[in-house]
């Protein structure tokens, strides 16, 4: 039940603000409102601790024979810190709002407010159904909210693309239903046969939220730090808690070859982040790079380690990419998130490194390193230009405060209330990892390879890839069309029953032939 | 008073008056209640049971005789009639919202009770009668008056036709296999005698190519509702013969017949519909792929059968009742449904794209959408079965996805500064909404329909059980 009442604090707010915005438009407590409502719904999951493991289950669906699992939340060690981390981020991103140059009662609250309570459903989800159910709010909730807030049809266009992708992540989940069905059992998280496996990790992959690459605002919009993080962040996180119940290597049908490609997907966010120009348009890499890290972690059989990534990923992130002032001892503490991200003892991510690696572990700790290298070097060189000059006393002390709470929640998972809390780790992995990335931090500056200075009209080579990829695809479709057309004609033309005849000959003894 | 003059006559009766007396703006309003309360009757009033009321006894009886013929509706009818009224009132009631024609709602009365008489009628091989004249009473709705009809309304007639001798020459074959049951020939002969006949009333592939040429260039609601009402009695027609006909039900060619033939519906209808650009054809070969996922279920060897075959039928009607109306409402404003005419309505049109996109992701089987626990547990039953067609029909379904993702980004292709605003009428917008409502409470809460699935195997002796 407690799950409920954290979502539903999230939710009512976000309902409140909604009536708020339509009964007064003017209101100056609408951001009292929203604060209000996200610290209580993040003291609330602090509350989960005291009851811990505890489950939450809706009506069962029926006719029972069809329906085998119920709609079923379960707080655990596995869910709480990506909750935790989920409700920090959603109340960090209210007080950060006081920094934004549009400071006022908008959808992109209501939006980032109801994501947060959404991502709580998900990452609490028991079995597949339900994380279906809460991924396909958690779509329609983004669909609704970046079709009210995008302006011009190139930018509608990408969010339809952005949903559509995510959507077809929720179809090879359904299929990996099917898969294991057809080899014996009902797909759910505490046992999940081979042959789905592979599925789990390509649906999680999918609804990482970055196809397409960039978010359909304008570089200058304040929607892509506070909402467009939320929206970036939050799904990444209900996709990678599926990680955490991902088989090992062991029993994962192709898994050295999963092993292998997300091991270059690290590679490659991690190169792509470390030379991105700033910190926001390297986001996707770093969503691929720890996501991507979060999957070699859940198939070398250690789930703890998905997690930790997932939290890290969100609060490390988070820090970063809420931060707008430029203030020098702020961008200093954010280099916390260094140490979260180093794996050393008693870390956020001290456990992430404990399962069986192999082969794989010189590139996984240069993947990580170079993540870490591109974060210390966006931390130290914000682009963000706010200013708190003109913002009144209260303000200067909230903002701080917003970026501290992420930060204060990942030494603070290092320590208390999960699995993978007061973990040694694997120490001489991290201390490895550590110094190539100080030997990177040392030469970023120095090597021009590792930093691109890129002038802003240059388009990035990575977008133009893809937008060679996508018009490979619209080639093909349009091809498929025009046959599509031709065959309609054919059949809808003056001679289109004779023909449908002739097909329908055609196919019954097509058919009789291979019926005995 | 007996069943079915109260579920037959009665509706025919109404639907008749209507025509005659009333005016365009209450007739869909009186037919809706009339609809609603026989919904409500079949609820409440168990046939042929004696119930109390104070002192006075009520009983239904469950049989007349008409013309030598003996039409017939049990106590297992009940929920079914609940079922087909109850989704005949929610297209009656948005009649008034999509702009159609006041024939329309006492045609689709006379059209509901007749075909509700096809599932009633002894022997039952007189429904493929009753389904072809329900089919001619279609077509006075799809041709506007002192015009001539479309190709697409001549095919649905033609192919509606040819299925009668079909459907009518397998029920005497079927008469002469049970009396010898060795004999082969006539036993492949009404097999295929039978199969074509539902061929053509289903509209297998490929003979459904009147649906998308309908759904071009006729009224969308009534399309919508044609596309609703007789699918879902050629269904409940062909359950019955799968359960008279003990070797029909376990031979393993007819299985693999009807499940070819779903799974080539579901697959053609994903993927033209991914290749359309109307969205009225788009609805009409999504219609076609979930008519397909209805064989796939009439096909499963397994006792849920009847379970799975409602849970995609109740469904349906709420959502092409759904789409079909968003689409009058768009049809009304726009010069035609074509893509380039549609461009950017989302911000002049909100509900009604809204309801668009909605009925289309359901019926894709999006997660919180009343489409998608029948596709759940259909792509359970049939994983249990055979790997191949559960992909096959993953297939057809991403062709839906890619069709409702091109649909929805059609309409949000706004321009700039473009504001959003609501020119829908107050009714549209309640009947949308109560629509949209009804699709996401079908799919958080499917149980909700347990009530009145729980009685329907009972309809089917041998079926299901």
């Amino acid at each position: 039940m407690l799950i409920l009442v954290s979502c539903l604090l999230l939710f009512v707010t976000a309902l409140a603000l909604m009536a708020l915005r339509v009964t007064q438009q003017t209101a100056r407590f609408s951001w009292l409102v929203a604060v209000g409502g996200a610290m209580l719904a993040f003291a609330s999951v602090f509350i989960w601790l005291a009851q811990m493991p505890f489950e939450f289950a809706l009506p069962p669906w029926q006719p029972f024979g069809l329906f085998v699992n119920p709609v079923l939340f379960r707080a655990d060690g596995l869910s709480w810190p990506i909750a935790l981390s989920i409700g920090a981020l959603t109340l960090s991103i209210m007080f950060t709002a006081v920094a934004r140059p549009v400071n006022t009662n908008s959808f992109a609250w209501v939006g980032t407010l109801t994501l947060g309570g959404i991502g709580l459903l998900a990452v609490t989800a028991d079995n597949p159904l339900t994380l279906l159910l809460v991924w396909g709010a958690l779509d329609l909730t983004e669909l609704i909210a970046q079709l009210a807030s995008v302006e011009g049809s190139s930018n509608n266009e990408k969010v339809v693309t952005s949903f559509s992708i995510r959507a077809l992540g929720i179809g090879i989940l359904l299929w990996a239903n099917v898969v294991s069905i057809s080899l014996g059992s009902a797909l759910n998280f505490q046992s999940i046969p081979a042959g789905s496996g592979v599925f789990l990790v390509l649906a999680a992959g999918l609804r990482l939220g970055v196809l397409p690459l960039h978010l359909p605002y304008s570089p200058d919009s304040s929607l892509r730090r506070g909402f467009g993080t939320a929206l970036r962040l939050i799904s990444a996180a209900s996709s990678l808690i599926l990680l955490a119940h991902v088989p090992a290597v062991g029993d994962i049908r192709f898994a050295p070859l999963l092993l292998a490609i997300a091991t270059l997907a690290a590679l490659y966010g991690g190169w792509m982040w470390l030379r991105a120009p700033d910190e926001l348009t390297g986001r996707p890499y770093w969503v691929i790079g720890l996501a991507a890290l979060s999957v070699i972690s859940a198939l070398s059989g250690n789930p703890l380690g998905a997690v930790a990534w997932g939290c890290a990923l969100i609060l490390v992130g988070g820090a970063l990419f809420l931060a707008t002032v430029q203030q020098t001892w702020l961008n200093r503490i954010l280099l916390v998130g260094a140490w979260s991200l180093s794996t050393l003892p008693f870390s956020l991510t001290a456990s992430v490194w404990i399962g069986n690696l192999g082969f794989f572990i010189p590139f996984v700790i240069a993947a990580q390193a170079l993540l870490v290298a591109g974060f210390i070097r966006h931390a130290l060189r914000p682009s963000g230009r706010d200013t708190l000059e003109s913002q009144p006393g209260w303000a200067r002390t909230v903002y701080p405060a917003g970026i501290l709470l992420v930060i204060i929640c990942q030494l603070l998972l290092g320590f208390i209330g999960w699995d993978g809390a007061l973990q040694v780790g694997a120490w001489p992995q991290a201390i490895i990892a550590s110094l190539l990335t100080f030997g990177l931090v040392w030469a970023t500056p120095r090597f021009r390879i590792l930093n691109p200075i890129r002038a802003h009209w240059v388009k990035n080579p990575a977008a133009s890839r893809m937008d060679d990829i996508y018009g490979s695809a619209w080639t093909i479709y349009r091809l498929l069309e025009r046959v599509s057309q031709a065959i309609n004609v054919t059949l809808e033309g003056e001679g289109g029953i004779m023909w449908t005849l002739l097909f329908l000959v055609i196919f019954i003894s097509l058919l009789t032939q291979g019926i005995p | 008073m007996s069943a079915p003059i109260i579920w037959i006559v009665i509706p025919f009766i109404s639907g008749l008056l209507t025509l005659l007396l009333l005016r365009e703006r209450v007739s869909p309003l009186i037919a809706g209640v009339v609809a609603s309360a026989l919904s409500l009757i079949a609820l409440i009033f168990p046939i042929d049971t004696a119930l109390l009321l104070g002192s006075i006894s009520i009983k239904i009886s469950p049989s007349i005789q008409f013309f030598g013929r003996s039409f017939t509706l049990t106590t297992a009818d009940g929920s079914l009639l609940a079922i087909i009224y109850g989704l005949a009132a929610l297209w009656f009631f948005g009649t008034e919202a999509s702009g159609t024609a006041n024939r329309f709602v006492s045609l689709g009365l006379m059209i509901v009770a007749l075909l509700t008489a096809s599932i009633a009628v002894e022997p039952f091989l007189f429904a493929a009668l009753l389904l072809e004249i329900a089919a001619m009473l279609v077509i006075p709705l799809l041709v506007p008056m002192y015009q001539k009809p479309g190709r697409g309304v001549v095919r649905f007639l033609i192919y509606q036709t040819l299925a009668m001798p079909f459907v009518l020459f397998s029920g005497w074959m079927l008469a002469g296999v049970e009396a010898s049951p060795g004999d082969i020939n006539t036993t492949v002969q009404a097999g295929t005698m039978l199969g074509l006949g539902f061929a053509f009333l289903l509209g297998v592939f490929p003979l459904y190519n009147w649906i998308p040429m309908l759904t071009e260039e006729a009224p969308p609601y009534v399309a919508g509702f044609l596309l609703w009402a007789l699918p879902t009695f050629t269904v409940i027609f062909g359950l019955g013969f799968l359960d008279r006909y003990v070797w029909l039900r376990t031979s393993p060619q007819l299985s693999s017949a009807i499940q070819f033939a779903g799974v080539f519906m579901v697959v053609s209808g994903g993927i033209f519909a991914s290749l359309q650009k109307h969205i009225g054809r788009m609805m009409g070969y999504a219609a076609i792929a979930e008519t397909g996922l209805l064989v796939l279920a009439m096909g499963l060897q397994s006792s849920q059968v009847i379970n799975v075959t409602f849970l995609i039928l109740i469904p349906r009607g709420l959502e092409l009742s759904v789409w079909a109306l968003a689409l009058s409402v768009i049809r009304r404003k726009a010069y035609s449904l074509r893509f380039s005419d549609v461009q950017g309505l989302a911000r002049s049109h909100p509900m009604a794209v809204a309801a668009i996109t909605l009925s289309h992701l359901s019926m894709t089987g999006f997660p919180l959408l009343a489409g998608f626990s029948s596709r759940l547990a259909l792509g359970q039953e049939l994983a249990g079965q055979s790997l191949i067609i559960s992909f096959w029909v993953f297939i057809g379904m991403l062709g839906l996805l890619v069709a409702a993702a091109r649909t929805l980004a059609v309409f949000v292709m706004a321009g700039e500064n473009k504001l959003w605003e609501l020119n829908e009428s107050w009714m549209q917008m309640t009947m949308l909404g109560l629509g949209m409502i009804g699709l996401f409470i079908l799919g958080m809460f499917p149980q909700v329909l347990q009530p009145l699935i729980v009685n329907l195997p009972a309809l089917f002796d041998h079926l299901g059980q």
